[in-house]
């Protein structure tokens, strides 16, 4: 049944990435100052709530780790935190050439992407903190704490940062002014679909990867009984 | 609660005076502030005036420094003959052994840095002591942000193989917001700068900072501590 | 299309497209090296019984 819903949503994720590639390149209307790089757009942005996603479920299987003790939980955070840096390296290197065009400069230092930078850090920390341990109980709840204060150190990095000037673009999705519509219709339809697309990405690669630290508990448990006889 | 707050008196004497005897962790991490001090001099022009811009970022990346040689040996000097687990086991709570610990690296930190301060003017000809009340609460703020966090991940990283590098690898990133406002803040003090309505800001980020990393870390330690 | 800064929309692309295709492939490395153990492991028991 998992199995199933893993292909159907790598297919309709696969096929829905395809078709808005279509559709970037080829349909939708040109931005009047920035030429083709505005097209990044459709990547950086929903990249980065999904990787935003993939962290908040992260801070979730830790906490329920901590709560019930079970695995799975454990397996759900590392899964979740994995595929949420590999989608906060895509917002943070589109953006840094998206800049390059716009600013001038690879790295402008501006509050939100030095956020980004921040945050990609932190949960690099978390791996590193679970490739130090081997038992994986101890590991699994070491983790967890260190999570928790990732996404409460992440939040207040958020809030600090949010006090400087800003050179990074204010909101322009609807959502996010208060449905006043700052930018054309169809590019922020695709901007959202293109997010359902990732999403789905990402949901693929996180269920792959929690099988995989299942199957690796398997393993470690015939490796005992293998060592018992 | 004055039971919680006995205990980590008790364990706080206990850490401060284990430290005073061999002053082990005191003399390497003073060298090493002074010696990264040193260093900043060739860095840039020490005798600019563009030194009092940087003060407060290069004082506190010397504390940061600094700082993480001391909360490292607040949990790793309890390894040796089981002391760790003996303390974990003993009536004393997981978050008073903490808050005991927090407030001895507390202590030796700003101890630290105040004699940074005359080594800082001293090197850099800066007046440093013009508001010497506010700056005096201002490092103890974000001593304090720094210590309960570093002593928390020092609690984490106990048992690890690369506990040195861990430690600093973990605890920086999480210490910006503090740092940030600790730099700010230093800065507008050592160069004789009022407090604007900005600082108050940053000084309202610190203690909100400080507030939330406390209570977070009193209420996980003993998840940690106990094996 | 306005051609105007193609070249850096197409690293940009080029980047998220790598991105995704790297992690496949470190997670089909992990599957492969997975499997493996767990052949070995299976082979092992069986020959112990």
């Amino acid at each position: 049944m998992r199995e199933k819903i893993m292909y159907a949503l790598g297919a309709v994720g696969s096929a829905l990435l395809i078709y808005n590639l279509y559709v970037i390149l080829l349909q939708l209307p040109d931005e009047a100052n920035q030429g083709a790089i505005y097209r990044i757009m459709f990547y950086h942005i929903p990249a980065f709530f999904t990787a935003g996603f993939c962290y908040i479920t992260a801070l979730v299987g830790s906490s329920m780790y901590l709560i019930k003790k079970d695995l799975y939980w454990d397996a759900l955070a590392v899964s979740a935190t994995e595929v949420g840096l590999a989608f906060a390296a895509i917002n943070l290197i589109t953006g840094s050439i998206w800049g390059r065009i716009i600013w001038g400069i690879w790295w402008a230092w501006d509050p939100r992407m030095t956020w980004a930078l921040i945050c990609w850090l932190v949960y690099f920390g978390y791996m590193m903190l679970r490739r130090a341990i081997d038992d994986p109980t101890e590991r699994a709840k070491i983790a967890s704490v260190l999570s928790i204060f990732a996404m409460v150190s992440v939040s207040i990095t958020w809030k600090a940062i949010e006090w400087w000037r800003t050179q990074h673009p204010g909101p322009v999705l609807s959502f996010r002014t208060g449905g006043q519509k700052r930018v054309d219709s169809p590019i922020e339809h695709m901007i959202y679909q293109n997010w359902w697309a990732l999403l789905m990405i990402a949901a693929v690669f996180l269920m792959i990867r929690m099988r995989q630290e299942q199957t690796q508990r398997e393993i470690d448990s015939l490796r005992r009984q293998a060592h018992a006889l | 609660m004055s039971l919680f707050f006995r205990q980590s008196m008790t364990v706080m004497v206990k850490d401060l005076r284990s430290e005073f005897r061999s002053k082990e962790a005191i003399n390497a991490s003073l060298s090493f502030a002074i010696v990264i001090l040193l260093m900043f001099s060739f860095a840039f022009d020490p005798s600019s005036d563009a030194i009092k811009e940087m003060s407060g970022g290069l004082l506190w990346i010397v504390f940061a420094f600094a700082g993480a040689l001391i909360l490292n040996r607040s949990f790793a000097r309890e390894l040796a003959n089981d002391c760790l687990d003996a303390l974990v086991s003993s009536p004393v709570s997981g978050a008073a052994l903490f808050f005991g610990k927090s407030l001895a690296n507390l202590v030796l930190l700003v101890g630290i840095e105040m004699l940074c301060f005359p080594v800082f003017g001293i090197f850099y000809g800066v007046e440093w002591w013009k508001q010497l009340d506010s700056l005096f609460l201002v490092v103890v703020l974000a001593t304090w942000g720094l210590t309960v966090i570093g002593t928390m991940f020092s609690a984490l990283t106990v048992n690890l193989r690369l506990r040195e590098l861990m430690l600093p690898m973990l605890l920086y990133p999480m210490m910006i917001p503090a740092l940030m406002a600790a730099m700010q803040l230093t800065t507008a003090l050592i160069s004789g700068q009022p407090l604007t309505g900005d600082a108050y800001t940053w000084l309202r980020l610190l203690i909100g900072f400080d507030i939330i990393f406390t209570a977070l870390s009193l209420a996980l330690v003993e998840t940690v501590l106990v094996r | 299309m306005d051609e105007r800064n193609f070249t850096y929309m197409f690293y940009g692309f080029g980047v998220t497209w790598a991105i995704i295709a790297i992690y496949v492939m470190i997670l089909a490395g992990r599957e492969k090296g997975i499997q493996k153990q767990l052949e070995s492991l299976r082979r092992i028991l069986e020959d112990k019984k």
